[in-house]
């Protein structure tokens, strides 16, 4: 593929600052604007311009959607450790009367997996529309 | 027969959505608010989040953004069995 040199230029510079902003969104998603949702798109995007750079994609859609999968299970894994802990279903795994920076740590874990997984999950689709179009 | 039938579906579809329109405008203050002074009161004990938004969507209302997870899943997967028909996608 042969794409534009300002194209390619302006992903160059940037593919690192798009995925330290998508980071940095996932890991503040409790304590300020953002979440795992927007995370994971961000770093999807930073997915596309890193194809911009090299022209082809790394990735293999069949290990794609198996790490997919893996955090899907893990998922109900995560939330359902509470049910142990606290007694309730969906809710968070430590007692109410914790301090706050260990509470925290459940909100952080379940919008890191769902970050994870969104990610993935758009990089699979940029994938198929990659190998569609090439075809 | 089949026209006045219509007309009159029409006319009765029309009464309904202006009725709906009626008494959905921002000038009533008859909603319901109780749900949002509880969250605004309570959110950061119960959930230990600053974020409101988040506090909702991992803590009071965890059922449903699991689900919509899973929504993503099925989408991305079939999506990819549609374009790759290759039998060890699923």
């Amino acid at each position: 593929m042969n794409y534009s040199k300002i194209l390619i230029t302006v992903s160059r510079i940037l593919l690192p600052f798009l995925l330290l902003f998508s980071i940095y969104i996932i890991a503040n998603g409790d304590t300020s604007v953002g979440g795992g949702f927007q995370g994971g798109v961000i770093m999807a995007t930073s997915y596309l311009l890193y194809y911009f750079i090299i022209g082809a994609h790394p990735f293999s859609i069949n290990k794609m959607l198996k790490i997919d999968k893996y955090l899907f299970v893990a998922l109900p894994v995560v939330i359902l450790v509470g049910f142990l802990t606290t007694g309730k279903f969906f809710t968070n795994m430590f007692p109410i009367d914790f301090p706050y920076s260990i509470r925290r740590t459940y909100l952080l874990l379940l919008n890191l997996l769902i970050g994870g997984k969104v990610a993935i999950g758009f990089v699979s689709l940029f994938i198929v529309f990659i190998e569609e179009g090439n075809s | 027969m089949k026209k006045i039938r219509s007309i009159a579906i029409a006319i009765i579809i029309i009464y309904m959505l202006s009725q709906i329109m009626w008494h959905i405008n921002g000038d009533s203050l008859e909603y319901n608010t109780s749900s949002h002074a509880y969250y605004v009161e309570n959110g950061l004990e119960e959930t230990s989040s600053k974020n409101l938004v988040t506090a909702i969507y991992l803590d009071y209302r965890l059922f449903d953004s699991f689900f919509e997870a899973s929504i993503l899943l099925v989408a991305v997967t079939g999506i990819a069995f549609m374009a790759i028909k290759d039998e060890d996608l699923l």
